[in-house]
């Protein structure tokens, strides 16, 4: 059985693809927004930083070799502002976690999505703001349509 | 009868007004206190970094047209931006800025040395603003993102003539009623928001007003720079009320070294 679940996914649903405006720095550069990938093992750190939240998650692969991966989020308000503090991940957890992979940097990731073996599920920011919007849109769609 | 670009600052006042009305606290009654990411709207999220007129119309007029309502947000938004890109921010442009315009993010001193931003890219920095009055002669603008902090002297006083250049500039203020204006000059060579470079002869005009509604701020700068813009660059930013908000500090910036190049043509 697979430990390590890596594997392309097709990216970018919308709820996930309002990125958040977080980044000290450019995303392009360093991840890859085409190609989304999962690995399942267990939390060794998250820290609720700025500029950006860092979580360090042990995966063990099929021959049985620990990688340790890196999981960049954005940054402590981004994530406060969807509820999450500093212990919203406890060291120890096993989890899912699905992001946008480094171009070159292996074993690292731009987080998109946590699950836990009970189900939770932990998102950024983005989702939320794409729902916010296309409500705006539907609204605005609304009140062009009256007026017609 | 109103001009196109006055009917756009409207609409964004209105816009984002509306927006940040659930969950508001009370509104101060300066522009003093704490100020963060816009509303969750569109106009908000198109101008989380900085925008100007003519993208706002252009997303405005995406967002209007029916044809559209099908269509992802994010693209809608992307045509926005590469229309602001190409038919405003371009074609000011001098032909010693477009020699490395657009600079590639993997160029950005921000990622690989972790080294904060320029006023260029700092007064349209996302997250928060707070503004502090220091008595009559100061006043503070404290920034959540590289918890960059700018003075400005209210007082009247001009820019010592030997004062060298630094990164956020040396800025001179004043009130113009309710809104405060923020003049700035001393600027070392940099970066701008939208990725040219600028040279040290930068200056900054910021107007700082709060929304009719008390619950968002709106930023619009001039920016001129006679190495770089053969004219001024309009550029815009928006903020939303957010007295509970508390900036943290930005100690953990790791400097990435393993970077793509080429991913930022617009």
């Amino acid at each position: 059985m697979t430990r390590t679940r890596q594997g392309l996914l097709i990216a970018a649903a919308l709820v996930l693809s309002v990125k958040s405006a977080s980044s000290h720095h450019s995303f392009s550069a360093v991840y890859d927004d085409k190609r989304t990938i999962s690995v399942t093992g267990v939390v060794r750190q998250f820290r609720f930083v700025n500029p950006h939240a860092l979580m360090s998650v042990e995966v063990t692969d099929d021959e049985g070799k620990v990688v340790q991966w890196t999981v960049e989020f954005a940054g402590r308000l981004n994530l406060s502002e969807v509820g999450w503090t500093a212990e919203s991940v406890k060291s120890g957890e096993r989890v899912t976690v699905t992001g946008n992979p480094a171009h070159t940097i292996p074993a690292r990731m731009s987080f998109l999505r946590l699950v836990r073996p009970d189900g939770t599920v932990l998102l950024p920011a983005g989702p939320r703001r794409a729902d916010a919007i296309e409500e705006e849109r539907r609204e605005r769609a609304r009140l062009r349509n009256q007026q017609k | 009868m109103i001009s196109k670009s006055t009917a756009t600052g409207l609409i964004l006042l209105v816009l984002v007004g509306s927006a940040a009305t659930v969950g508001a606290q009370s509104a101060p009654s300066t522009l003093e206190g704490m100020w963060s990411n816009p509303p969750t709207k569109a106009i908000g999220v198109f101008c989380a970094f900085f925008c100007t007129d003519a993208g706002i119309d252009r997303l405005n007029a995406l967002l209007d047209d029916p044809a559209n309502d099908v269509r992802p947000f994010q693209q809608l938004q992307s045509e926005a931006a590469a229309y602001q890109t190409n038919g405003y921010i371009r074609p000011r442009l001098t032909a010693a800025a477009l020699k490395t315009y657009p600079v590639d993010p993997a160029d950005d001193p921000g990622l690989l040395r972790c080294e904060a931003w320029g006023l260029a890219r700092q007064m349209f920095a996302p997250h928060q603003l707070e503004i502090h009055r220091r008595g009559n002669d100061l006043v503070e603008l404290h920034y959540g993102e590289w918890d960059a902090r700018r003075t400005v002297y209210m007082d009247g006083r001009k820019r010592p003539a030997n004062q060298p250049s630094s990164r956020l500039g040396f800025s001179v203020g004043r009130w113009e009623g309710a809104t405060l204006v923020v003049e700035t000059t001393g600027v070392s060579k940099n970066l701008t928001s939208w990725r040219s470079e600028h040279s040290d002869q930068l200056h900054v005009i910021e107007r700082f007003t709060r929304s009719a509604k008390d619950n968002t701020l709106l930023l619009t700068a001039i920016i001129e720079d006679p190495w770089s813009l053969k004219e001024p660059i309009v550029a815009k930013k928006i903020w939303a009320w957010s007295p509970t908000s508390q900036i943290a500090p930005y100690e953990n910036c790791e400097p990435i070294t393993a970077v793509k190049r080429g991913t930022g043509q617009p």
